[in-house]
């Protein structure tokens, strides 16, 4: 029995995927590269750009032509909008929120059409270990990177994205598990892992009496880091300026493997827009932030999140985010030109600003991250930096790999066993995005 | 994702309804938005909440827009229909600790009085001035539900209001104390300007809350 997964969009999909992974390899499915081979093929969706949605119907459409040849199961789950999901339940066999995950080899084996699965006996549907989706261990694609989701959903309902609709409000995994998988992870080694959710600073705010809040959680990953006395590196992606408290920073500040890079998205630079992208802050509340992470952890490196073009910016606006830009001192930001997603609140609103006009914002914009990322890769040089190495580079003969801020780094060296571990490495030279150094014994 | 029933429609003016469901077991924070559609539909909407927290029933009020899809189909349901409700969704509502001892301004447009309504209604003590900018006397909505003493009424079409101009120029001749906690809601233009001035008048961005309809 062979099964084939596709995760589309962001992190937070492969993440889930790990967990699909096991669940269906532990009812005896074995992974197949090719859709051709497989009996059970899913799919998690993501709704955030409408390539990705299409993307979802193109395949399930070739996957019911194989049907009238093999005994094939399609399930999808992810970020489905409420209109999809309707349309879903007449393409796929089987359409599952991800918090029901551990029932999914209950809804595969009694699908109704004989499958190698159906016919079986031996897999216990009760199976205590997946009684719940946080449960299920992951499948980790990397065996020195590991992504830990410990929080699902969204309650800020940002005009521009569909995730509180498709994934649901907050909901925060308990923290005691949260703490085991971590402290296993190291435990294995595991180098560089990431507090994943839609909105990680949120943590614990859906459950006030009962369990404990983000900066808690933080100290007790901390603690960790200070029991076990290995080097590893701890992040947490995405939060939300809103919910950034100095107390998070102060914790980073206080525990080592607390890694010092802070990706807080901005989206804009001008109160007004982020008022209509539904914000709830403003550049003021974010320029705090910014000054408590200068102030406690002066080394760690800033990335942000920004979109261009969004409905109604002005030339003014986009000199504001410019402003912004050039304030804030990014290390890196992910500059997206705003196209209406489906299932958004904005998505009706008129898209009034021109592709043209989008793509020289996001010129401009790129120009100047390109200074600031440029002047503080410069400052790297002649130092030496622990570096992760992940993988060889594209040039023959290098490694690449990542500083504890999440700088890229080369180095000449073929030496392949060194990927997944942390190394000495001395910078000599810079451009913006990335530096070249040389291993250090 | 639940179905209601619609127990009846209330047409205020040619344009503009309220339309009532039955509220079931549904909870909501007053201020909140619901999306709204026919059952099995696909195509929903957002409606902010009308009615009061302890009210029995679960009201939304809607105009219906020019070449709009869903505000002019909904103005044609019938006591018995089946609509879907998501919700309730958003952020704009009340601190309990602030509804006691605050000062209130609510700052609107057209439908964009909706939530106020559920406010004032679920809290009739609050103090609170509220600002309702229209352009014809006739989208009043409800006017005479509030307290007069609290009501302008800004038209910015006709000179029938308790103010004749829009809700801005109103703000700009009776500035705000700063400690005022406001709510701004409706059109998106009306937001920014109102912004802009009670920013000017010293009103920082945490104590001003939007709703943005379009
Ligand atoms: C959080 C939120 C709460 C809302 N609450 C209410 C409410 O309580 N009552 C209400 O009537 N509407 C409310 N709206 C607007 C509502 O969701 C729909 O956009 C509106 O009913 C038009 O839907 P439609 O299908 O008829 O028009 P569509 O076919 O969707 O398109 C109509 C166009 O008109 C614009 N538009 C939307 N509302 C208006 C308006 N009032 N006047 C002029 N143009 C408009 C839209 O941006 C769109 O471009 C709210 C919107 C949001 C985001
Ligand atoms: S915080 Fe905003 S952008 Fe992030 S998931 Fe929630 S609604 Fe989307």
């Amino acid at each position: 029995m062979k099964y084939h997964l596709i995760s589309l969009g962001c992190q937070m999909n492969a993440s889930d995927g790990e967990r699909v992974r096991t669940v269906i390899e532990q009812m005896g499915y074995t992974y197949t590269e090719q859709e051709e081979d497989a009996n059970l093929i899913g799919i998690l969706a993501c709704s955030v750009r409408q390539n990705a949605i299409d993307k979802v119907y193109s395949k399930i459409h070739k996957w019911n032509k194989w049907k009238n040849k093999t005994n094939l199961i399609t399930f999808v789950s992810g970020c489905v909008l409420p209109s999809d999901h309707e349309k879903f339940l007449k393409l796929f066999d089987i359409i599952f929120k991800m918090k029901d995950l551990p029932n999914l080899p209950e809804m595969i084996q009694q699908y109704g059409i004989t499958t190698p699965n159906g016919i079986q006996n031996g897999y216990d549907v009760q199976n205590d270990q997946i009684a719940e989706f946080w449960n299920v261990k992951p499948d980790y694609a990397s065996d020195f990177e590991a992504f830990v989701p410990i929080q699902n959903g969204c309650d800020k309902f940002c005009s521009f994205c569909a995730v509180p609709y498709t994934r649901g409000r907050e909901v925060s995994r308990p923290s005691v598990e949260i703490i085991n998988e971590v402290r296993s992870l190291v435990e294995r080694g595991y180098k560089s892992i990431t507090l994943l959710g839609q909105n990680v600073n949120s943590y614990g705010l859906d459950k006030p009496d009962t369990e404990i809040m983000f900066p808690e959680l933080l100290r007790q990953v901390g603690e960790i880091g200070n029991e076990m006395g290995t080097e590893f590196w701890v992040y947490f992606t995405s939060p939300h300026p809103r919910d950034m408290t100095d107390e998070v920073i102060e914790v980073i500040s206080q525990y080592k493997c607390l890694a010092k890079q802070i990706h807080l998205p901005l989206q804009s630079g001008d109160d007004k827009l982020l008022i209509a992208m539904n914000r709830k802050h403003g550049l003021e509340k974010y320029r705090q932030s910014v000054s408590t992470i200068r102030r406690l952890i002066p080394e760690a490196t800033l990335f942000t999140d920004i979109i261009v073009g969004f409905t109604g910016e002005t030339d003014e606006q986009f000199d504001a985010t410019r402003a912004a830009m050039k304030e804030f001192d990014f290390n890196m930001a992910y500059i997206a030109k705003y196209s209406p997603r489906p299932g958004a609140l904005s998505h009706r609103w008129f898209d009034s600003i021109p592709l043209e006009t989008k793509k020289d914002r996001h010129q401009v914009l790129t120009q100047d991250l390109k200074l600031s990322s440029r002047s503080y890769n410069d400052s790297m040089i002649d130092k030496t930096y622990r570096v992760l190495v992940r993988a060889a580079a594209k040039h023959d003969g290098y490694l690449a790999g990542l500083t504890e801020g999440k700088i890229n780094v080369r180095f000449l060296s073929d030496n392949t066993d060194l990927i997944g571990q942390i190394v000495n490495v001395k910078i000599k030279s810079a451009i913006a995005f990335s530096v070249e150094g040389d291993l250090i014994a | 994702m639940k179905s209601h029933q619609v127990i009846n429609l209330r047409h205020l003016t040619p344009s503009a309804y309220i339309i009532r469901l039955e509220k079931k077991n549904f909870t909501f924070k007053t201020g909140q938005y619901i999306t709204l559609g026919f059952s099995g539909s696909i195509d929903r909407r957002e409606y902010s909440i009308y009615s009061a927290e302890q009210d029995d029933y679960i009201e939304v009020l809607i105009k219906d827009v020019e070449n709009g899809l869903l505000s002019k189909k909904l103005k044609k349901c019938k006591p018995g229909d089946m609509l879907d409700i998501d919700g309730a969704f958003g952020h704009f509502s009340l601190k309990d600790d602030e509804v006691k001892n605050k000062k209130f301004m609510f700052i609107c447009t057209g439908t964009g009085i909706s939530p106020v309504h559920s406010f004032i209604h679920t809290h009739p003590e609050m103090d609170y001035t509220l600002l309702h900018g229209i352009r014809h006397k006739e989208e009043a909505y409800e006017k005479e539900t509030y307290d007069s003493n609290r009501y302008v009424l800004c038209t910015s079409g006709e000179n029938t209001g308790d103010f004749n101009g829009r809700v801005t120029e109103y703000l700009l001749k009776n500035p705000v104390s700063p400690d005022t906690i406001c709510y701004l809601c409706g059109n998106c233009h009306m937001i920014y300007e109102a912004y802009d001035i009670l920013e000017k008048q010293g009103v920082k961005l945490g104590p001003i809350h939007t709703e943005v309809y379009f």
